[in-house]
């Protein structure tokens, strides 16, 4: 910020330079008879012209004698104004000058600039560690692989649950469907599909939503979200009464710090409540969005998957030194130190042991009170 | 930090604009020479700056910084590289930031080579580029900032209307507002001229180069913006009488008669307030199309925001240029000294008729733009006064125009003789005959249309060449003795006859489209064949492809003869832009000769086929390539840098008659 401060009063100053500039002069001749120099210029041409026989001596004689009238005519009104002495209007216009500049550019400025604001390029903010990045930051690193890497199923097994949470519920869809495709499928990704298509749909547990929940239930009979999923499939069909006694007994299986717990009180008080709107409304949209709000957790998983991501990647290609030295800091910062060790270990070897990028490698590390035993 | 310096540098820039519209002016005023000299180094710092400014903008758009919300409003960071440079201007607030960086650019250029102008002159004229300056600055620093911040900043942004990304946003608006500006300059000219109260013979000597560089600018503009909607839009129409065409279209027109009527005044000092008035009128237009397309009235393309405050602004600056000017115009023109005489029947007289013409035709397409605006702000109707209004009354204006056009250039000035100059022009009347006469039975029996406009046209490019016959002295002299006197001759001989050709070469690509095109509307199915006036095209199929920031179905056709032997194939696809999940359509164009077929896809159908609509345009080239001629001859023009004093002609004595 000093130094755009420094920038800008350098430009001021330039700004204001420009102004000065023709009082600093000393003062030349007041205009002479202008036009008569350009008609002495017509005349000279006209004679060039003729020379080159670009035109005929009598076209020449005949515009020689307009320009001729014209210069009479010019010199008949041509007044002579010779520039008068600078009085005090003039030295008093020309400090206002001086003057409007910075204040108006300053003021100007001030008023409509942020200049605390840096700059935010979109490769630099993508490059910092993950662990700096906001969530919607780590999302974009995420689709930005993905996008180059469609086929990497670990990359949308990680980002499909985040799109749920976030609220990008068609975008869950479509990064469930790829995990599913990629990876196989479990529980989970089925459980997480059926809600994403719960969300699309407007809060409503579709046909299609149902069967995820069930294919889920036949994997995992335990699994929490496909039970309470299906459980409000029965109450929006109506069937309140089995809807509630499915919740109850969930409730009573669930540990006791299970956050689908509160989600379920919830929903039987709703339904409790009001059977009649229950039906019309899904209930529980923001009860389980509570229940699963990006915690602590999620985002240490989240950061995880992403430094995985490079790890994976330096496997391929052990000559990244920047990679190397970005993994390393990522690991120290997680407080992953083992991770840390193999990994300067592994950049080491990828390196070359003598090469001048793994000593740089090594002194890297130690700033982070990483360092590889004696034995090595 | 760049962004901040851009922004920086524009408040900067807007300041100094002010000092440029005022000391210059008191000095100007008190006769006082070191308050004049103001002006020159003021509009080139000013000049600087704003070029800071918009780079550092480009930068932004290059970097993806999102936290510039003008960046985050038309950027998206998968953008090819090209877009997101021409991405700058492809919306409101950085379009704006280019005019005036176009503006400051001629006034810096003015400033650098204006040393031989009078001192009050040249003070007077960087003082009213200053205002001008100085008005679009604070608009776009009071209502349309490109330097507004966004915290905390965005991921991702909304990307460019997908319209927009092609080739054509990088050529088709700077050429245009290189032209609108461009004017602006004899619009201060003509300005400073009324403050002072005189025009003298360095007014017109300097105007006329700067009103042909914005008129060949503005050509160029027009034309690139004509072939992108042919291309793009999808539906092969090239000119739709649209208001932001016209918008630019008027400002052409009067800057048409401009340049004519400064022709007339830089050589025979005649209408030399007329040609003033003009000048107003001209940079006004240009302002006024700026307001339409600006200030939400109109919905397009080009209305890339609807704010009223901007449309309010706009208004604003526009009644106080205009009005300003015009007043200006009333209180002095009639201290303006009347130029030379001259006969009715001469090159003065038909350069007059030229600009009675045009103003005419330019009045003519402002009434049909503003007259559903009218309607609609006052009843609330929407109305639509589209192409039959516009064919029928400015083509009518325009055949005769067209038909005279030839006779300029022949005759003399002061007096002329119209007699003499039908006889030279009887070769090219011989020819549009001719040329008419074979497309009515050769081409089209049906069509009058079709055979008087190719005749013209024919008349139109053979009269204007019958010029360079007349100056060369072919057939009378040898083709050798031709060819050197040619070699000989000035670049503006060229530039009258290529300029008024290229006019020909745009009016039979005009004709030849209009009355002869080919549409085919069908459904077809992979191998299903289409024939479109004589070529075969066979559906080929559906392919998807990917590109950067898109998704397209591209669908596959091979061409062929009518005898069968493959003529190569086309391809044509519908696109959706992931971003903001916008659909395009893809024309497929093949060019054979100057003739194009056009291939355009239609939704596709239940039963797998898809609807394909094909063109067969006959010449259609010819419309652009004649504009691209006319730029030719005005670059010609403008090359020849010869003092020009219009002397009467006195190489044929016999024809001369007494006055």
């Amino acid at each position: 910020m000093t130094f755009f401060w420094i920038v800008a009063a350098l430009m001021t100053a330039a700004a204001c330079f420009a102004v000065i500039w023709p009082f600093l002069r000393p003062s030349d001749d007041a205009e002479a008879g202008h036009d008569v120099e350009v008609y002495r210029d017509q005349l000279a041409e006209v004679d060039r012209d003729l020379t080159r026989g670009a035109i005929s001596p009598a076209e020449a004689e005949e515009a020689k004698a307009e320009i001729g009238r014209r210069i009479l005519r010019a010199a008949e009104s041509e007044s002579a104004a010779a520039s008068r002495a600078e009085g005090r209007l003039t030295r008093v216009a020309a400090t206002l000058a001086i003057l409007f500049v910075p204040v108006m550019g300053l003021g100007g400025y001030l008023y409509l600039g942020s200049p605390a604001v840096p700059d935010q390029a979109l490769a630099a903010r993508l490059a910092t560690n993950p662990s700096e990045n906001s969530i919607d930051e780590l999302i974009a690193r995420a689709e930005r692989h993905l996008f180059e890497n469609p086929q990497d199923g670990r990359g949308w097994d990680v980002l499909a649950p985040i799109y749920l949470r976030v609220g990008r519920a068609e975008d869950a869809v479509i990064a469930f469907r790829n995990t599913i495709r990629l990876n196989g499928t479990n529980a989970a990704r089925e459980a997480g599909l059926g809600d994403a298509l719960f969300r699309v749909a407007g809060s409503v547990v579709t046909a299609e939503a149902r069967e995820a929940f069930e294919r889920a239930m036949e994997l995992d009979r335990s699994d929490p979200r496909a039970r309470f999923f299906l459980a409000l499939a029965l109450a929006q069909q109506g069937d309140t009464e089995r809807a509630a006694n499915r919740w109850r007994a969930m409730y009573e299986e669930l540990p006791e710090d299970s956050p689908w717990r509160g989600t379920i009180v919830q929903a039987l008080a709703r339904v409790q409540e009001d059977p009649s709107q229950q039906q019309a409304r899904g209930p529980s949209a923001q009860d389980v969005e509570a229940a699963a709000e990006l915690s602590q957790e999620d985002r240490a998983a989240m950061i995880g998957g992403m430094v995985a991501q490079l790890d994976e990647r330096l496997r391929d290609n052990p000559h990244d030194a920047a990679g190397w030295q970005r993994l390393i800091r990522s690991y120290s910062v997680l407080g992953r130190a083992d991770d840390a060790r193999a990994a300067l270990r592994r950049g080491i070897d990828g390196l070359g042991i003598e090469s001048a990028a793994a000593a740089e490698l090594v002194a890297f590390a130690a700033g982070f009170g990483i360092e590889l035993p004696e034995s090595q | 930090m760049t962004v901040e310096i851009g922004h920086f540098a524009l408040v900067l820039a807007f300041a100094l604009a002010i000092v440029q519209a005022t000391v210059p002016l008191l000095g100007a005023r008190l006769g006082n020479a070191r308050l004049m000299a103001t002006a020159a180094p003021t509009a080139m710092a000013g000049f600087a700056l704003v070029t800071l400014s918009f780079c550092a903008l480009v930068a932004a758009y290059v970097a993806s910084d999102f936290s510039v919300a003008n960046v985050w409003q038309n950027s998206h960071s998968l953008k090819p590289m090209l877009y997101k440079v021409t991405g700058t201007w492809g919306n409101h607030e950085g379009s704006m930031l280019l005019w005036v960086l176009i503006l400051v650019l001629f006034g810096a250029l003015v400033a650098l080579f204006s040393g031989n102008l009078p001192a009050t002159l040249r003070a007077n004229v960087l003082a009213v580029q200053g205002w001008i300056g100085a008005a679009f600055l604070l608009f776009i620093l009071a209502t349309s900032n490109p330097f507004a911040r966004l915290t905390p900043a965005p991921i991702e942004g909304r990307d460019l209307n997908p319209v927009l990304q092609d080739i054509g946003l990088a050529v088709h608006p700077p050429l245009l507002y290189l032209g609108y500006v461009g004017f602006s300059i004899s619009f201060s000219f003509a300005v400073a001229a009324l403050i002072e109260g005189r025009i003298d013979a360095a007014w017109a000597r300097w105007v006329r180069p700067w009103v042909l560089a914005a008129w060949i600018f503005l050509t160029g503009g027009i034309a690139m913006g004509s072939y992108w909607a042919y291309y793009e839009l999808g539906w092969g129409g090239f000119w739709f009488w649209d208001p932001v065409e016209n918008a630019s279209f008027m400002p052409w027109l009067a800057g048409t008669a401009l340049l004519h009527s400064a022709l007339v005044m830089e050589r025979r000092s005649a209408l030399k307030i007329w040609t003033v008035l003009l000048a107003i009128l001209t940079f006004s237009l240009s302002l006024l199309g700026t307001f339409l397309v600006r200030s939400g009235v109109l919905t397009s393309v080009h209305a890339f925001a609807t704010d009223p405050a901007r449309g309010v602004f706009i208004l604003i600056i526009l009644s106080i240029f205009i009005g300003g000017a015009l007043s200006l115009f009333a209180l002095r023109a009639s201290e303006l000294k009347a130029g030379g005489v001259f006969q009715p029947i001469s090159r003065e007289g038909a350069l007059v008729l030229n600009n009675l013409f045009l103003s005419t035709a330019t009045a003519t397409v402002l009434i049909g733009t503003l007259y559903p605006l009218a309607i609609e702000a006052l009843t609330g109707d929407k109305i639509s006064v589209g192409a039959p209004f516009f064919n029928l009354t400015f083509g009518l204006l325009m055949v005769p125009l067209l038909l005279i056009v030839p006779f300029g250039p022949l005759l003399a000035w002061k007096r002329g003789d119209l007699a003499a100059v039908s006889q030279r022009l009887f070769a090219a009347l011989g020819i549009g005959l001719v040329v008419a006469l074979a497309s009515f039975l050769f081409v089209d029996r049906v069509s009058v249309f079709a055979a008087s406009g190719c005749g013209l046209a024919a008349w139109l490019i053979a009269g204007s060449m019958t010029d360079l016959a007349q100056k060369s002295g072919y057939p009378k002299v040898g083709a050798g003795v031709a060819m050197r006197r040619l070699a000989g001759l000035p670049g503006a001989a060229f530039g009258t006859v290529l300029a008024h050709a290229g006019l020909g070469v745009t009016l039979l690509g005009l004709v030849s489209v209009t009355a002869l095109e080919v549409e085919r509307f069908v459904t077809m199915k992979p191998g299903e064949t289409l024939e479109v006036a004589g070529r075969v095209l066979t559906f080929e199929g559906m392919t998807p492809l990917r590109g950067a920031n898109f998704v397209e179905d591209q669908a596959r056709f091979s061409i062929a003869g009518a005898d069968g032997k493959s003529l190569g194939d086309i391809a044509s696809s519908k696109r959706v832009y992931t971003a903001r999940r916008m659909p395009t359509t893809e024309a497929g164009i093949r060019t054979f000769g100057f003739s194009q077929l056009y291939v355009s896809l239609g939704d596709p159908t239940d039963d797998g086929g898809v609807v394909v609509r094909a063109w067969w345009k006959p010449n259609v080239t010819l419309i652009w390539l004649g504009a691209v001629v006319v730029m030719i001859g005005g670059g010609f023009s403008l090359a020849d840098r010869r003092l020009r004093v219009g002397a009467p002609a006195a190489r044929r004595k016999r024809t001369e008659r007494p006055a």
